[in-house]
């Protein structure tokens, strides 16, 4: 007797994680960066708040 | 300059360093040479046959033209070779997707009176990927497929 | 000024009125000194400059790789035929093959970086490192969880424990060895500890694991098969091995882009830090 898998679903579970992964790591090091160098700017003091890390998205 | 010194020290002994972990690296991978493969090829097993109860894994290719289904339904016989020697294998359930002849598996099982009586059966991928399409052409077709799309 | 010796100089902060009143405190700040310490011997080393490069890079390379990726992977996922014997399962190739490959590069980022820290002493060097172990460890955990997948339907099995499967289990274990002792170091570094060091030590010695991944299929009988690409030669029709180039490219650009933004994030951190002991001291 041979298997007979639905191959697709495993396709999709595999792309699921693929895609969600990259999302969320490249989506929570975006706010991670962004929260740093806001508070690198904050300690640094207002005057200079443009020079030290701008948000460029 | 001062500065160059103490960079060369440390880069001789991180070089130093380096060099005695990759050969430690590779004396270990090479005393695990035994123990760190997955299954015996039908050749070990030929050469060194295991005792009768001792659970191995033999890997190798499915000898073409040599798969026979049982009247059960769920029964094969088969022959896995690797090109020095052929072991008989027999088993009992579903066998994978990509168990077909002229391809790689590893039976996990036992030896008994010169077959090896299968548990389980894994199908080995071979490092070709090939498109369906191309699948019925003759070598000569695929390679000027192959050729064109180069 | 053996301190200053030792480590090159991270040089001063854009703006010239700063640098000056950097200057002062610094050889008090222990562990950080090189952050304010001015007079860059390596361009690089200047987080200024590395920071004007980072901030278009960041979203170029984010940007650019996104698009890419998401191009080559709907090209899998439509376009692509089904494979002689895997049928359409064949289309986890291009997610599976960039996961494992970044996982890899990953660690060598780490190699690399902790070699040129702990010889040169740079020190975007260490940033650089540590910036590689997050988006390394989760390439190599999706690498390891797309290969499960891949694995069901066409050997059978979700996992074996066969020399490439263990070793790249390992590699993952390896990365979160690194990236606890690169927290604590960074909470050791106000005090000044080489515990940096360690976590470059550990950095270069994990990197063993790469070319027993790499030679593992070769060496030892595994369920696994040999690899496909080998130098200048594919066992893979161009069908496949184009949008799996792509798809490489792609999220290779993504990881480099992650790399930078989190070395930003960490140099903002040790900038702010700094700050606020001067200001604690003063």
């Amino acid at each position: 007797m041979h298997e007979r898998l639905a191959q697709w679903d495993f396709v999709i579970a595999a792309y699921a994680i693929g895609v969600i992964g990259t999302c969320l790591m490249v989506g929570w090091t975006l706010v991670a960066m962004r929260r740093a160098e806001m508070r690198r700017d904050l300690v640094r003091g207002s005057a200079r708040a443009n020079s030290g890390g701008t948000p460029e998205a | 300059m001062s500065t160059i010194k103490p960079k060369h020290q440390r880069l001789v002994l991180v070089v130093i360093a380096l060099v005695a972990l990759v050969g430690a690296g590779l004396l270990a991978a090479f005393a695990l040479k035994s123990q760190a493969s997955y299954f015996y090829l039908p050749s070990d097993i030929v050469a060194k046959p295991p005792e009768a109860d001792r659970a191995v894994r033999l890997g190798g290719m499915v000898e073409k033209g040599s798969i026979a289904h049982s009247p059960d339904g769920i029964t094969v016989q088969f022959i896995v070779a690797d090109g020095k020697a052929r072991v008989p294998v027999r088993f009992t359930g579903i066998t994978p997707e990509l168990f077909v002849e002229g391809s790689g598996v590893v039976a996990e099982g036992h030896l008994q009176a010169g077959t090896f009586m299968a548990d389980n059966l894994l199908a080995k991928h071979d490092e070709k990927y090939v498109p369906r399409e191309m699948r019925d052409m003759t070598k000569a077709q695929a390679k000027a497929v192959i050729a064109e799309t180069k | 000024m053996q301190m200053r010796r030792r480590s090159p100089p991270l040089g001063p902060c854009p703006a010239a009125p700063q640098v000056a009143e950097h200057r002062q405190p610094a050889a008090g700040v222990a562990g950080l000194y090189w952050i304010d310490n001015p007079a860059p011997m390596h361009g690089f080393a200047n987080p200024a400059r590395f920071l004007r490069l980072a901030r278009w890079l960041t979203p170029l390379l984010l940007g650019s790789g996104l698009l890419l990726a998401s191009g080559a992977l709907l090209w899998g996922l439509l376009v692509v035929p089904p494979d002689r014997l895997m049928g359409d399962t064949v289309r986890i190739l291009f997610i599976h093959v960039p996961c494992v490959w970044l996982g890899m590069a990953g660690w060598s980022t780490i190699a690399i970086s902790s070699l040129v820290e702990l010889v040169w002493r740079h020190p975007l060097a260490a940033i650089s490192g540590r910036a590689a172990a997050v988006p390394g460890a989760a390439f190599t955990a999706m690498g390891l969880a797309t290969g499960s997948i891949w694995g069901r339907p066409t050997w059978g099995t979700w996992w074996v424990w066969d020399g490439r499967l263990t070793s790249f289990l390992i590699l993952l274990f390896l990365y979160f060895g690194y990236i606890a002792l690169a927290n604590a170091a960074q909470r050791d570094a106000a005090a000044g500890s080489g515990a940096n060091r360690v976590t470059a030590i550990f950095g270069i010695v994990g990197a063993i694991n790469i070319p027993i991944i790499n030679r593992s299929v070769v060496w030892w009988n595994s369920l696994h098969q040999p690899p496909s690409i080998t130098m200048g030669k594919s066992s893979i029709d161009g069908t496949f091995l184009w949008p799996l180039l792509f798809a490489a490219v792609g999220f290779s650009l993504i990881f480099g882009g992650v790399v930078l933004a989190r070395m930003r994030m960490l140099l903002a951190d040790i900038q702010a830090e700094a700050r606020l002991r001067r200001k604690a001291m003063a």
